[in-house]
């Protein structure tokens, strides 16, 4: 009963959101013409400003999931850009504004430079370092700047009726450009990477996302309407001080808003902006004297924190669980069994290789691998014929994985190459390696869990274009070719499902199913039949062989001998970092040397002495 | 000559102070691969219980330091139980921003329990110092630094020899295998970022004689803590150790020959170096963890 209620209440909503979003930028476009407090104005800008700042650390910081507590900087860059242009030149600030969110897109292209090598916790500290070191330049560059004397912006010449009206709707139109913004970046293949990235960096850059070029781009537009912003503002208050500029209690509101709102969602740092600066502003004019800048870092930094740790998600997506919760009835098909079905047949998008014949697709050629002082892989050499199925096995710790990380671009090799079709590696990352035909599966599934099973497969890209990264997320040709794939390993009917909510074995599938959407050369998989069901086994070799029969070209780590020695044609096996020796099955597994690689040199021994004692 | 002597000694004892200060951050950072913003706030704290205390009873600051020591244990105590160990299971990242937050809230309390005003402490020796030829070795800056260094060495054996050292070490590395062997993890947690804490103690307590300090100046001494840290790789101990004498010295030539408002820039102008150039630190060595999180 309740249920049907919510459910009709929430269907009116979502179809009057439309009419709400229209109503609402209207009625905020028109309180200029409501009211003339010059209060109420001040307000709204301030919150203008918040907004896009908002909405701009969403795209970094939401979206992208690299937390940066320094996100004031572009402010503050903005306003100082505008600022000494507008001196240099004698013209108005509105003018050069646009080159304030330039030198801004600048400077997080430079802070996203420090994101190629470094993660989370790195970042966090270099947001910081970048606003203190800007500030500290603002006060020292004081030819440039004015330094601690600040610099003065030139005085409006309209009339003072409308002294507001540029900076209001200016910052209006930069509020809803920058929700444009975001809109398009969520719905495009290029903000599905981004979400890719915040959930599984290595992983996003293994099936093909150029991360370097992402994050650039991400950091950029997450920075350039903030510096327009930041000059419209700087001009606004007419004055610009190093301290109300680089200000780090801004870049904490910031943070504090866009929780609030609802980190990674769309209306969420609106929300938290509309919250945060009218109670700003509230105790601005209720709390007065000597102690008012503490009590308001008390109250920031206490809201905040209070925050963390009772609101962690922020209201909206805690409001949308809810709504969801009340609405129940429509549980998925999580529960839906596998049906077993004859050989499936390999969709026709995947290219068909069974007439290529000869010759070794991928090579290992003297891999030496440390991690300090231990040796890892001992100049390793193999190869791996065209068409084959190659397992690569061995005892645990022989280095079967690490030889994997070493192929895929994770990891370097201190000496040796990796060379695919005739042509090294070497020189490829992980990204490039997954586009010239490296696809690789882990042992414990890696998916993007805040993306639906679709979208974790539409999220792999085989090249890179500039074109691509516009195309919509999950339609278009690139979502059929996805749905043809999950289709094909039996997934068809789970595109809408969050990753999260996939069983262990079903995520191996979709990692499968990712895997070929690169359309690779060799595919590799790690451990496929570790922890998973026999029904979904027999699939999994069902689909190996299909995929085989194609020209596929496979090599597997598996502990699984049955399993792989079934489906193999040829076996390599690894031990102590070292290749033993490789070839066919059957020989390989019953080579003495290989017992004694697995089961260790006592073996034999303990087994004669058990037979002389009866 | 003379002049490099005198600046490199002057970088060392600063560096030995760093060190300090940094050790309980980067200790923190080893086991729970948390940014804790709050560890100079901290710092702070511990300098103006310093300082009110030697204004209070005229005992002598760098001894109050060892008062000061177990009053930071107890409140890095209460606060991991509070707010860390909670934001942390739910969210690790939202961890660091708790961090953050306690420390703008920090700085608004103390602002408002001791004012915003510059405050030192000044005990007989705080600018007498020690001549040796043409060198100057100021007493104040001598008698913390071997102070700190003396309570690194101990937090040294501490970390190395003791039962609580080796459980932490074990639940830096795999807190699910440490409590699978009898280990109170949540206890040696909050132990762990309680002797974190402890070592803003002396750190405080030698900031109050050296420096002079207010509330916000926490945000200055958490851009170098991050900076030694940076420099000598998160989390190591004795890269922390390094990258404080670098910091050190490289302030102080930067003082001493350059001009003393671009010392205040050497830090951030180290940490965006060094993530560009050698995220691993000065010494650190890529490991197997760093390519591959399952």
């Amino acid at each position: 009963m309740i249920a049907a209620v919510v459910t009709r209440a929430a269907d009116r909503v979502a179809s009057a959101r439309k009419w709400l979003i229209a109503g609402g930028i209207v009625f905020v476009g028109c309180i200029p013409l409501l009211t003339s407090s010059a209060y109420i104005q001040n307000v709204m800008i301030l919150t203008f400003l918040m907004c896009v700042l908002g909405l701009g650390w969403n795209i970094m910081s939401g979206y992208t999931g690299y937390i940066s507590l320094g996100h004031s900087a572009f402010i503050g860059i903005g306003a100082y850009t505008a600022g000494i242009l507008a001196e240099r030149w004698q013209v108005s600030p509105f003018l050069v504004a646009p080159l304030g969110g330039v030198a801004a897109a600048l400077v997080a292209f430079l802070l996203g430079l420090t994101t190629r090598r470094t993660r989370g916790p790195a970042f966090v500290i270099v947001s910081f370092a970048l606003l203190e070191l800007l500030g500290l330049l603002a006060r020292n560059l004081s030819s440039l700047t004015g330094g601690s004397q600040g610099l003065a912006m030139p005085l409006p010449d309209w009339d003072l009726t409308f002294y507001n009206w540029p900076f209001y709707y200016s910052l209006l139109a930069l509020v809803l450009l920058s929700l444009w913004m975001t809109r398009a970046i969520r719905r495009s293949k290029f903000g599905l990477g981004l979400v890719a990235i915040r959930d599984d960096e290595d992983k996003a850059a293994g099936i093909g996302v150029l991360t370097p070029v992402y994050k650039s781009l991400a950091f950029m537009s997450s920075a350039v309407l903030v510096g327009v912003a930041g000059a419209v503002y700087g001009y606004y208050v007419s004055y610009l001080s190093v301290s109300t500029m680089f200000d780090i209690v801004l870049s904490m509101q910031v943070v504090l808003a866009v929780l609030i709102g609802g980190r990674g969602t769309f209306w969420g740092p609106v929300l938290g902006a509309f919250i945060v600066v009218p109670l700003t502003e509230l105790t601005n004019t209720t709390i007065g004297g000597l102690d008012a800048g503490a009590f308001r870092l008390l109250m920031f930094g206490g809201l905040l924190l209070l925050v963390t740790m009772l609101l962690p998600r922020g209201i909206l997506p805690t409001a949308g669980a809810w709504l969801t919760k009340l609405k129940a009835g429509d549980t998925g098909r999580t529960g839906a069994r596998l049906v077993e079905s004859g050989l499936p047949t390999v969709p026709p998008s995947l290219r068909d290789e069974s007439a290529a014949v000869g010759g070794d697709v991928l090579r290992v050629e003297d891999v030496v691998m440390r991690f300090g002082g231990v040796l890892a892989i001992d100049q390793a050499s193999f190869s791996v014929p065209r068409g084959s199925i190659t397992a690569l096995i061995g005892p645990n710790g022989a280095g079967k994985t690490t030889l994997f990380n070493a192929i895929d671009g994770t990891y370097t090799p201190a000496a040796g190459d990796i060379v695919l079709e005739g042509k090294s590696l070497a020189r490829a990352d992980r990204t490039r390696r997954a586009f010239r035909g490296i696809g690789r599966t882990y042992q414990l599934p890696r998916l993007f869990n805040s993306l639906t099973v679709l979208e974790n497969v539409a999220a792999v890209n085989s090249s890179f274009s500039v074109r691509r990264l516009a195309a919509s997320a999950v339609s278009g040709e690139e979502a059929a070719r996805a749905t043809e794939l999950l289709e094909f390993v039996g997934l068809g009917d789970y595109l809408d499902v969050k990753a999260t909510d996939m069983s262990y074995g079903q995520k191996k599938l979709v990692e499968l199913a990712q895997v070929l959407m690169l359309d690779p050369a060799v595919i590799l998989l790690d451990e496929p039949a570790a922890g998973i069901n026999p029904t979904l086994l027999r699939r999994l070799a069902d689909l190996i062989r299909a995929l085989n029969e194609s020209g596929r070209t496979f090599v597997i780590v598996e502990h699984d001998m049955q399993f792989v020695l079934a489906l193999a044609d040829r076996a390599t096996v690894l031990a102590r970092g070292q290749v033993l020796m490789s070839g066919a099955p059957d020989v390989v597994s019953r080579h003495p040397k290989v017992m004694e690689a697995y089961l260790g040199d006592d073996f034999v021994l303990e087994k004669t002495m058990g037979g002389a004692t009866t | 000559m003379t002049l490099l002597v005198q600046t490199l000694i002057l970088g060392l004892l600063i560096g030995g102070i760093y060190a300090l200060m940094s050790s309980g951050f980067t200790l923190v950072f080893g086991v729970m691969k948390i940014i804790n913003l709050a560890h100079a706030a901290m710092i702070v704290l511990a300098a103006f219980f310093t300082w009110w205390v030697w204004d209070l009873t005229g005992i002598d600051p760098l001894l109050l330091g060892v008062v000061a020591t177990p009053v930071m244990y107890g409140f890095g105590w209460v606060l991991y139980k509070t707010v860390i160990a909670r934001v942390h299971r739910a969210d690790h990242e939202l961890a660091m921003v708790a961090s953050f937050a306690v420390a703008i809230a920090a700085s608004g309390v103390m602002s408002l329990v001791w004012g915003t005003e510059l405050r030192a402490a000044t005990p007989s020796y705080f600018n007498t110092s020690l001549e040796i030829g043409s060198i100057v070795v100021p007493h104040a800056q001598l008698y913390a630094c071997g102070g700190a260094v003396a309570l690194l060495l101990g937090l040294y054996v501490l970390l190395r020899r003791t039962f609580i050292g080796r459980a932490i070490k074990a639940c830096a590395e795999n807190r699910d295998s440490a409590e699978l062997v009898g280990i109170n993890v949540e206890r040696t947690m909050a132990q762990m970022f309680a002797i974190g804490a402890a070592t803003t103690g002396f750190g405080g307590a030698a900031l109050s004689v050296i420096y002079q300090f207010f509330p916000e100046s926490h945000f200055v001494w958490i851009g170098r803590i991050l900076c030694v840290v940076i420099l000598g790789g998160l989390g190591s101990l004795a890269g922390a150790a390094l990258g404080a004498a670098v910091l050190g010295v490289g302030e102080t030539i930067t003082a001493i020959y350059i001009d003393t408002q671009w010392a205040t820039t050497v830090p951030y102008i180290l940490i965006i170096a060094i993530l560009v150039l050698r995220p691993q630190g000065l010494l650190g060595e890529r490991m197997r963890a760093d390519g591959a999180h399952a």
